[in-house]
């Protein structure tokens, strides 16, 4: 019986196996994204489709960088800059954001807003302004932010009337310090979104929405004026979650142009040749429970003009609303 | 039909074989025993390890095996004629590559075991001494895939109870007494941890704690460690050599994990 139970167990624990040729990594990538991506049915894509179509482009004849172009066409089909495959000679990718107007220039606001006399910490570049609004700027969520940092920048910041998060350019990075930003600008447990994930090989097999919350972290500096986020269609991944998020609370107004998206925490796997593919695997949703996959819409859209190497549209929108709701205020 | 009624006739050969060994594991499995009356000893394993976790990759993973384990053996107070505990404690780790050599994978575990024996002495033969009995171990440790995303580490962690058994026979070399053992532990029921198949720790440690434990019987779950071994008495001295085999299979929320080793021990130690 116990030799039994061995034969049966080990023969259960037969994986899945490829070929290591053109073919059998081809169907790997395939079989990998259609049991794993979580996207298809949002996107309304059909991926047995896409098989057939791309398959017949293969063959064992083929180079590695040809069958790397077709397998990067292939997943550029998902429109998702989540999603790429990873290899020694390229990634490919689908940076739909290199086509959109940049809408940030840090020369301009270092320059012309800042005079080239700012602080910085935790990767946060930060000043009041000549209009006494804070201007914080975070380049990349990757940056950890110290919870001490932070209380050094925002006590900075608290005589300021106002305050503007610059997150232009930004193209994410870790959740964990949009959960530590965010709650410094809340003053009770707040609603920060829905996630899901995939719970099985089907396309369809998605687990329920868990609601998650996010509490004002306690003991630390807090700062509940009117906030300003600035984004643009670089604003990827954790940036695009974090402007998500900031634009469901009252006193945050969102100006700029639409984020660029990316709401789907990327899983990596592998193919036999040693190529990673990346891919969105677990949903992340906005405070009102809808996918932000292609980008959350700003409250104000503002366009910078590329002509005028001075000024900032952006930011002059950002000051001009502060200014209007500070007024209010008094 | 000519090659159906040789296919019946080498079935029926398959089972008449695997009757009679599997006959003959029980008997040993079942009463097994010891040759020493009390043991302590550090080892050190170093071998092969293959690593499947389909939640890092589809791709099976193999290289090194270590791992330090210390192990004390002693009579039971309350019937030191009939009955022992033995204790082990342990460490390993394997650093495993994939076969395209561009990527790896880095898996820390630790565990302790504890059991306690029925033994009797000498009882199929001169010299020959066996031992079965219940155990329980807690098995806890992390695979770390440096190059993946939001999915880069793979959290073990397992406790269960089944049984072991063991089988010794004390001899002389080189005019020096050596005892030869075998044995074999084999867990039965327990509880272990699996997240989701697709689901990230990050939404673990949001508060999602749903589907995160299991109850592993051999439905799911198969994990077994054989090892077969001599110990040398040097005075009070004891050299260890042997051999150890570690299973651990699992499949649950449409995840798979299939990792073996098979690694040569080295220990030194006393016994009495």
């Amino acid at each position: 019986m116990l030799l039994l139970a061995v034969v049966l167990l080990v023969g259960c624990a037969q994986q899945e196996e490829w070929d290591n040729d053109q073919v059998g990594n081809f169907e790997a990538l395939w079989t990998i994204m259609d049991e794993h991506y979580s996207f298809f049915d949002y996107k309304q894509v059909d991926w047995n489709e896409i098989h057939s179509r791309y398959r017949a482009l293969v063959s064992n004849k083929m180079t590695d960088r040809e069958l790397f172009d077709i397998c990067g066409d292939m997943l550029k089909e998902l429109r998702d800059g989540h999603t790429n495959l990873i290899a020694s000679h390229d990634v490919s990718r689908y940076w739909i954001w290199e086509q959109w107007p940049v809408n940030y220039d840090e020369r301009i606001i270092d320059q012309h807003y800042l005079n080239f006399d700012y602080k910085m910490a935790s990767g946060i570049k930060y000043q009041i302004l000549t209009d006494n609004f804070g201007y914080m700027y975070y380049g990349s969520f990757s940056s950890i932010i110290g919870e001490g940092n932070l209380d050094l920048i925002l006590s900075y910041l608290a005589t300021a009337d106002g305050l503007i998060i610059d997150v232009r350019d930004n193209g994410g990075g870790l959740l964990t310090n949009v959960e530590k930003l965010v709650s410094r600008f809340i003053d009770k447990k707040t609603l920060a979104g829905y996630i899901c994930h995939k719970t099985g090989k089907g396309h369809n097999d998605v687990s329920e929405p868990y609601a998650y919350y996010f509490e004002p972290t306690k003991n630390h500096i807090h700062y509940l004026k009117p906030v300003v986020v600035l984004a643009n269609r670089s604003s990827f991944s954790a940036s695009n979650n974090f402007v998500s998020i900031m634009k469901s609370l009252d006193n945050v107004t969102v100006v700029g142009d639409t984020t660029g998206g990316g709401s789907g925490l990327p899983f990596t796997s592998e193919l036999p040749n040693g190529w990673r593919v990346r891919f969105s695997s677990c949903p992340v949703m906005d405070p009102q429970g809808k996918i932000t996959e292609f980008g959350v819409t700003p409250d104000v859209r503002v366009d910078m003009d590329e002509q005028d190497r001075t000024r900032d549209a952006i930011l002059d929108k950002a000051i001009e609303i502060l200014t209007q709701k500070t007024a209010n205020n008094l | 039909m000519m090659a159906d009624a040789k296919l019946v006739k080498l079935a029926e050969f398959v089972v008449k074989r695997m009757k009679r060994f599997l006959t003959y594991l029980l008997v040993v499995f079942a009463l097994s025993a010891m040759g020493q009356e009390r043991v302590s000893m550090f080892m050190v394993d170093v071998g092969y390890a293959s690593i499947h976790d389909s939640y890092l990759t589809p791709i099976t993973y193999d290289g090194l095996d270590l791992a330090m384990t210390y192990e004390a053996m002693r009579p039971t107070r309350f019937s030191p004629d009939k009955w022992l505990w033995q204790l082990q404690v342990g460490a390993d780790f394997n650093y495993v590559e994939n076969d395209a050599q561009n990527n790896h994978l880095d898996k820390l575990m630790g565990d302790i075991t504890f059991d306690m024996q029925r033994r009797w002495k000498e009882v199929i033969a001169h010299r020959v001494n066996l031992s079965v009995g219940p155990i329980t171990q807690l098995r806890a440790g992390i695979i770390y895939n440096p190059v993946n995303s939001n999915n880069t580490v793979s959290v073990r962690a397992h406790w269960n109870v089944g049984v072991t058994g063991m089988a010794s026979y004390n001899t002389r070399l080189w005019r020096k007494p050596i005892t030869l053992r075998y044995q074999a532990q084999l867990p039965v029921v327990g509880v272990f941890f699996a997240p989701e198949f697709d689901e990230s720790y990050y939404e673990i440690y949001l508060g999602n704690h749903r589907n995160l434990a299991h109850l592993g019987w051999w439905g799911n779950r198969f994990d077994m460690t054989n090892y077969v071994g001599a110990d040398l008495h040097l005075g009070k001295t004891t050299l260890r050599i042997g051999y150890r085999n570690r299973l651990e299979h699992w499949s649950v929320n449409n995840l798979k994990v299939h990792d073996v080793s098979h690694s040569i021990v080295l220990g030194i130690g006393t016994s009495h």
